[in-house]
């Protein structure tokens, strides 16, 4: 390949069409980017059957963070992503991205609001067209947004397939072409052609090696460096989760049952689900495998179309008081300690150890 | 190699085994040797693509066409399957060597009770007596923990959820007393509390009942908690094989040395850049020439493009096969210190001559740019 012509970012930078004029809508200060308030997306499901896939979630993400979202398969991640994205309304809640409520909006300005919130998709191969060529699956939100035509257009796609380290000559190939890792690439430089100010990962490395998970990785947070990206990144492994992310949120059965900076959920947990995520991550080094506690979840996860009463956990938590308080009353998401959120009634039980 | 207490009850020896396509012969396993001796557990690790499965299904016989085995031995106990009758490597395969798929779902029947295709595994053997089967296969679902077991047993496999129905593949696996459990990443689909159960019950039943495992998987993580020997493949061949300490503490494949830093660890205490692999694993149509990871290599030098290195040793039962080895690495290439990853970054060594077209394979990586310091 071409070794010479690995452009310098800065030219990308300068190429990207201009954001639309900022101070149409002054940020109040400390505003954060997103502000999810009591989100709720239930499906209904057969005769009087409803799943609650997001039971009321409210959460923030600042500009320029990325906030990791973990949880069993089945609790709610996609599903919530698809709400914040706009790609499904919620059955309740609100989601306010800069200030503007998105779940009040409707045609043409929430499409226009939509330019600003990105998706990439977990399995590389089910989120391409196989029978558009990579250049058209790159230009489509160009080209849906009537954001750019013809030469420029062409050029743009070759400017974004060089940012995420493709050959720009690529863009006449098909997916099929393509390995797992590079169609991944390819995932990412269509959520970036609208210059968007979040990205919502949702499991963008879960399907691929751990030597391209790492090329993926470091993509991630070049691109965040130079495009002064926010993400939301969905993963169900908590090492992954912890590397890329400032803060964690922890999600089970449709709620999120604890927040945490990445630096201090390894230290300390206030919720015993988080505990035993935790426990059961592989760590590659023997001797800390051989110290391995692990703290075993009794049963299995719980059917969203039927939750279980008071703290949803209680039918696999170690330290549940059944019957008692964890089956009666539904513990609230509090602040345990500075930044430290969780909802359980006996955090300071899980600081001092489950064992 | 390594001080075997037992004999081994596996040997592979030389084996080689190719698919006949029609770009080519796919040669997906090239002189693979290794013993498994009674009681082991051995890991293999590797990206995608690098032949784990294809070994694994060469010595259950079970390579489907165009591929077949084109040379080699498998001595289990002494005798080698590729010379033993069809009929009786069937007897083999299930009783007495048994193997578990990443994807559970396709390998149960969906129109057959769970109960009664765990039975079935034991019917198709007469290593269990026709009395003892039923009660077995209970107790067999209660020992891989599924819950409420008794009940359970008459549903179908699509009542189950992913881990459950590998639980029951591990159970079907188990219930003819086979000597050699194959687990061919037998986590990789599922969440990781569940992933933590049944490496925990991989680890008993080696334990309890002294069965050899080979847990093939992409995941160092995993191979750390389970596995207390390491082969590291790479192109269709071992590059590294060591005590599980050996592989972890002073990997000398530079392969090796890579795939461990390429893992962000849940436990580090500061955010580190992760050190990844650039390219993908070479077209086993038509590898390269010399060492298969030179085009990969932060450490390769002129010779690796044309001289293929040998597996030798570099410790005790400790074999790797590179010409530099990471102790030189560290020693002459300040790799203790290496940012850059990218191939021949830390030797300067650049190919011989360079590609006429701009490969598909070439895409991930990326030549010595000048800018190759400006990352991190
Ligand atoms: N369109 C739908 N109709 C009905 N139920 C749905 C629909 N989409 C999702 N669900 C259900 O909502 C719950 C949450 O699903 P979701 O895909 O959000 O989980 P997830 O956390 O992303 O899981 P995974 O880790 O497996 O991707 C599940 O029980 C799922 O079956
Ligand atoms: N049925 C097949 N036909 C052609 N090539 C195959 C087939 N199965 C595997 N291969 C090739 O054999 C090589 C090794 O594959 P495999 O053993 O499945 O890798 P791993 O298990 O390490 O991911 C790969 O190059 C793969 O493409
Ligand atoms: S509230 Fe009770 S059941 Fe829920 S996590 Fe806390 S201790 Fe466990
Ligand atoms: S140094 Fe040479 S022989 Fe060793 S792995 Fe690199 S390319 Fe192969
Ligand atoms: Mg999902
Ligand atoms: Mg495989």
């Amino acid at each position: 390949m071409a070794t010479a012509s690995r452009p310098r970012r800065k030219t990308v930078t300068s190429a990207l069409p201009a954001r639309p004029p900022e101070g149409t809508r002054p940020e109040p200060p400390g505003e954060p980017l997103l502000r999810a308030v009591d989100v709720v997306k239930h499906f209904n499901v057969g005769v009087g059957a409803v799943c609650r896939a997001v039971d009321g979630v409210s959460f923030e993400i600042r500009a320029g963070e990325t906030v990791g979202l973990v949880g069993e398969s089945g609790c709610g991640k996609s599903t919530l992503a698809r709400v914040l994205t706009q790609l499904t309304p919620p059955t309740s809640g609100r989601v306010i991205f800069e200030g503007v409520e998105l779940t009040g909006l409707r045609g043409e300005s929430l499409r226009q609001q939509r330019k600003h919130l990105q998706m990439i998709f977990q399995d590389p191969f089910a989120s391409l067209d196989p029978r558009m060529t990579v250049g058209d699956i790159i230009a489509e939100p160009l080209t849906n947004f009537k954001v750019m035509r013809g030469k420029a257009k062409d050029a743009r796609v070759q400017e974004l397939l060089r940012v995420v380290g493709l050959n720009p000559y690529f863009n006449n190939r098909y997916p099929h072409e393509f390995s797992g890792g590079q169609r991944q690439r390819i995932g990412i430089a269509r959520a970036l052609a609208l210059n968007p100010k979040l990205i919502v990962c949702d499991e963008p490395v879960s399907a691929l090696d751990v030597s391209i998970q790492a090329q993926i990785i470091n993509l991630l947070e070049d691109l965040q460096a130079e495009f002064h990206l926010t993400y939301l990144f969905i993963a169900h492994d908590l090492s992954v989760v912890r590397h890329i992310s400032q803060r964690v949120l922890v999600m089970y059965l449709g709620k999120i049952v604890e927040i945490a900076p990445s630096d201090d959920l390894y230290t300390n947990q206030y919720h015993p689900y988080t505990k035993a995520l935790l426990s059961a991550v592989p760590v590659p080094d023997p001797r800390v495998e051989s110290q391995r506690r692990l703290v075993e979840l009794s049963g299995e996860i719980p059917s969203p179309l039927h939750p279980p009463s008071g703290c949803r956990f209680h039918t696999r938590c170690p330290i549940a008081q059944v019957p008692g308080v964890c089956s009666e009353d539904e513990p609230p998401l509090e602040e345990k300690a500075v930044g430290r959120f969780a909802a359980c009634h006996f955090s300071a039980r899980v600081r001092t150890g489950l064992d | 190699m390594t001080g075997f207490v037992s004999d081994p009850v596996l040997e592979v020896r030389e084996l080689s085994t190719s698919f006949f396509t029609d770009d080519g012969e796919v040669k997906a396993v090239r002189d693979v040797s290794f013993d498994l001796a009674a009681g082991e557990t051995l890991g293999i690790v590797g990206e995608s693509g690098c032949g784990k499965s294809v070994t694994a299904l060469s010595i259950l016989g079970l390579v489907p066409r165009p591929g077949r085995v084109v040379a080699g031995e498998i001595l289990f106990k002494g005798r080698d399957l590729l010379s033993i009758g069809r009929e009786e490597l069937r007897q083999i395969r299930g009783r007495d060597i048994a193997m578990i798929f990443q994807d559970p779902l396709s390998s149960l029947n969906p129109v057959h009770r769970i109960g009664f295709q765990v039975e079935e595994a034991m019917r198709a053997h007469d290593k269990v007596a026709p009395s003892e089967v039923r009660p077995r296969a209970l107790d067999l679902l209660r020992r891989v923990q599924v819950p409420d077991a008794s009940r359970r047993m008459r549903n179908y496999p699509h009542q189950f959820s992913g881990g459950m129905r590998q639980r029951v593949m591990i159970a079907m696996g188990l219930s003819n007393r086979p000597e050699i459990l194959i687990a061919d990443e037998p986590t990789t689909a599922l969440d990781v509390t569940v992933q933590a159960q049944i490496l925990q019950l991989l680890r008993d039943l080696n334990r309890d009942l002294g069965t050899s495992i080979i847990l093939i998987t992409h995941n160092l993580g995993v191979v750390a908690g389970l596995c207390k020997r390491v082969i590291v493949m790479y192109a269709g061949e071992i590059v590294e094989e060591g005590s599980t300490e050996q592989i972890f503490d002073s990997p000398q494949h530079p392969y090796t040395w890579a795939l461990l830093r390429s893992l962000p660890r849940v436990d580090a205490d500061r955010h580190e850049r992760l050190r990844s692999i650039e390219g993908l694993p070479p077209d086993l149509i038509a590898p390269p020439q010399g060492c298969k990871f030179n085009p990969r290599c932060p450490f390769r030098l002129e010779r690796c493009f044309s001289e293929d290195p040998e597996l030798e040793p570099v410790g005790d039962g400790h074999v790797a096969a590179c010409w530099v080895t990471m102790k030189r690495a560290y020693a002459e290439m300040g790799a203790g210190s290496l940012v850059d990853t990218r191939p021949g970054a830390a030797s300067g060594v650049r190919p011989p001559i360079a590609p006429e077209t701009p490969g598909l394979s070439g895409a991930d990586g990326h030549g010595l740019a000048p800018e190759a310091q400006d990352r991190d």
